[in-house]
């Protein structure tokens, strides 16, 4: 009787014992990487889209694709890493940068991921980043674009994204070539037909640093910026900040907005009868399809700084083929969002590819030396390689951005047009601004 | 020139609403002295009851006022007898915590229910037509309609109040509860009555904001403190007080476009530098600050 029950204890530990190593053994075969996005509140929309464009990258990484000329959809999984496959665990920060040091922290030390990508939002990526920094645990940035993030030395955080000074600066190169005839479909014209700039920037780390740039390029471009106002993000109500842009009687008008500010923003100067000659919305929220969809007409002719347009896959063989694969999923085209989280996730399987391990040290010395080149990738950019001496270490070197503006289409529905860089337009600019 | 009309015209337009709003709060401040921490959040549930039910029923949502002033009545009635009355029993700090605890509960709810994301109306007749008044007044549509329909309800509440047995009744239980109890007036009912006509009257405000302002759970707070600002300027208790506040508050929201008007006419570089948009509601809450400070009952305030 004895030895029946010893039996029976033995073979209950070992059922135990089993059972307790089996998630230990399944663990071998992925690769935590955890994801921090703003998948609900303000920015929801634009959350969605980043969770879509990462759970893409993932699946073309984890399976072998057929159609797709790029590197990531050749082979399941993570081939130096004997096929283990990519998990994002995906965390929700509301836009609230505490939060998302906190997520930060349980992803780290409770999840154990090997490494970060995130956040969108400037300020959130900020306090995730410093955090991924004090644990020594590598962050892969998709997504926001502060200048500052790249210019605080720190050792385990890299961005493939461009940032806003590029941007800024691309948009007032765009203004003067307005000035030289450079735009297609537009006549040169005056400087002093569009002298005059009002700009609105959000009051967190995005909007701030994107107001500095703004008033040094207008200087530096020779441009006369006539009000430059802050206003606290997520308002409520923007009559009177666009009563204080008009009675600048600008003619162009600048905003840095989040995607509820720039819905708000772009009916308050409809409902204000503004009517400036041309409106340059600093991307975020101004490229969202929530923004397209809820104004639809009324956006015709107002300008965005945008990542991605199904258009690039006239010049990228890459983006049409992922593009295809995000419609069939989602059921509407890729947008600067997904594209990003698309690409930032593609370059983590690429880092973990080449470092053939998952030890932090291992894969820091290979983001530093990483080179993607550009028919890899859906956005339209030389590659992926990241500074390691400078100003700004870990800044991918190789992005570069582009100018669309909103017209509709021979559907009657608004979609994108490339204006910028002028080489690779789509349409002729609708200038001046017709008013709503 | 044109800014600064402007910018007192859309204050004016503005503070008639943000008045009808802060109008529930001083009337139940009025009737039992008990403050109100949750009537943000009955604002919210206002507004989600224009919303929603424009949403489901396709109707336009200027037209839901009646639903929200049924959920705003009904709301007030049961946070009395399931709540309020027994808070009543217990010390002034057990009802300051109470309500704030209400406030704190509403909240919740909401978010269980309707999630964090924000809610905008998109469609409407009124939505997104604006007229030009000239001297640079633009009215919106929504903000006119929702003016108006704010001085509406306030002057029904002042009639009902002034000219009916039951307003007197209501003033009688404000003034002196156990003498009204000794005359015959049912003081109990009376007290959830004020209740449901405060809750009514902001829920009412919040279907008539929710035309041009996001809803999300959160919205409360700010409207909260607005409230208060515009209760402690007019008077706490005092209805007429609580219109001209109203009007005050929703001006001084406008300072940052006057500012814009002295800058131009000026033409000043160190004042085109200040930001004051960025401060825009701190001068609520300044205005708040002085009037506690320099005549704590308000500028019409009636209760010691």
């Amino acid at each position: 009787m004895k030895r029946v029950i010893l039996v029976f204890f033995l073979f209950c530990l070992g059922a135990f014992l089993s059972l307790c190593a089996a998630p230990v053994m399944a663990d071998s075969h992925v690769i935590k990487i955890g994801a921090i996005y703003p998948l609900t509140g303000v920015a929801a929309s634009a959350g969605k889209e980043l969770r879509a464009g990462a759970e893409l990258a993932a699946e073309i990484v984890n399976k072998v694709v057929g159609g797709l000329d790029i590197t990531i959809a050749k082979n399941a999984g993570i081939k130096s890493l004997k096929g283990a496959k990519i998990k994002l665990i995906f965390k929700d920060h509301e836009g609230n940068p505490t939060l998302g040091a906190d997520l930060a922290k349980k992803l780290i030390t409770d999840d154990k991921v090997v490494g970060m990508i995130g956040c969108w939002h400037s300020s959130v990526t900020k306090t995730v980043s410093a955090v991924c920094e004090r644990y020594g645990i590598p962050m892969i940035n998709d997504s926001s674009s502060s200048p500052t993030l790249t210019k605080r030395g720190f050792k385990w955080f890299w961005r493939t994204f461009p940032h806003d000074k590029w941007f800024v600066k691309d948009f007032f190169t765009f203004l003067t070539g307005m000035t030289e005839g450079k735009v297609k479909g537009v006549k040169a014209i005056s400087k002093s037909d569009i002298i005059n700039i009002a700009s609105a920037c959000e009051k967190t780390e995005f909007g701030a640093s994107n107001d500095d740039l703004i008033k040094n390029f207008a200087k530096e471009y020779g441009f006369k910026l006539k009000k430059a106002l802050l206003y606290g993000a997520k308002a409520p109500d923007v009559s009177s900040e666009v009563r204080s842009l008009k009675a600048a009687k600008p003619d162009v008008m600048i905003f840095v907005s989040y995607t509820s500010d720039a819905i708000l923003f772009i009916k308050t100067l409809k409902a204000q009868k503004a009517k400036p000659k041309i409106i340059w919305g600093q991307d975020a929220g101004f490229e969202t399809p929530e923004f397209r969809e809820t104004l639809g007409g009324d956006i015709e002719g107002v300008l965005t700084r945008a990542v991605f347009l199904p258009k690039i896959a006239m010049v990228k063989k890459a983006a049409g083929q992922v593009n295809r694969l995000y419609k069939e999923k989602m059921g509407h085209n890729m947008s600067g969002a997904s594209a990003r989280s698309f690409v930032g996730v593609q370059t983590w399987a690429h880092v973990l590819e080449q470092a053939g391990s998952t030890k932090p040290a291992d894969i820091q010395k290979t983001a530093n030396a990483i080179h993607i080149p550009g028919k890899e990738l859906v956005l339209p950019w030389a590659g992926v390689k990241f500074a390691t001496t400078g100003e700004e270490p870990g800044q991918n070197e190789l992005g570069s951005g582009l100018i669309a503006q909103y017209q509709k289409g021979p559907d009657g529905k608004v979609q994108m047009e490339i204006v910028y860089p002028f080489d690779v337009a789509t349409k002729n600019m609708i200038y001046p601004f017709k008013g709503f | 020139m044109d800014i600064l009309v402007g910018s007192i015209a859309a204050g004016i337009l503005i503070g008639m609403v943000l008045a009808l709003m802060a109008l529930g709060l001083t009337i139940i401040f009025g009737m039992m002295d008990i403050v109100n921490f949750a009537h943000g959040e009955f604002l919210m549930i206002g507004m989600y009851a224009g919303l929603l039910t424009a949403q489901t029923t396709g109707m336009d949502p200027l037209f839901t006022l009646p639903v929200a002033a049924a959920v705003g009545f009904l709301l007030g009635v049961i946070c009395y007898y399931g709540f309020i009355m027994f808070l009543l029993r217990g010390p002034m700090v057990a009802q300051l915590l109470g309500t704030f605890g209400l406030m704190l509960f509403l909240r919740n709810l909401a978010l269980l229910f309707f999630g964090p994301q924000e809610m905008v109306v998109h469609k409407g007749i009124l939505v997104g037509k604006s007229f030009d008044m000239g001297m640079g007044i633009i009215m919106p549509a929504t903000k006119l309609a929702a003016a108006v329909l704010s001085v509406v309800a306030f002057v029904a509440v002042w009639l009902l109040m002034h000219r009916t047995k039951i307003g007197k009744a209501l003033t009688a239980t404000s003034l002196n509860a156990q003498g009204a109890r000794y005359m015959g007036i049912p003081t109990e009912r009376m007290n959830a009555l004020a209740w449901a006509i405060g809750g009514a009257t902001v829920t009412i405000a919040g279907a008539l904001l929710v035309n041009f302002w996001y809803v999300n759970p959160y919205v409360g707070i700010l409207f909260t403190m607005i409230a208060f600002a515009i209760v402690a300027l007019g008077g706490f208790g005092s209805v007429p007080g609580a219109f001209f506040a109203g009007l005050v508050v929703g001006i001084i929201m406008e300072i940052p476009g006057i500012w814009d008007f002295f800058t131009y006419t000026f033409d000043s570089d160190w004042m085109a530098d200040v930001p004051m948009t960025s401060f825009k509601y701190m001068w609520v809450y300044a205005a708040y600050f002085v009037i506690m400070v320099v005549r704590p009952r308000g500028l019409f305030g009636w209760k010691r």
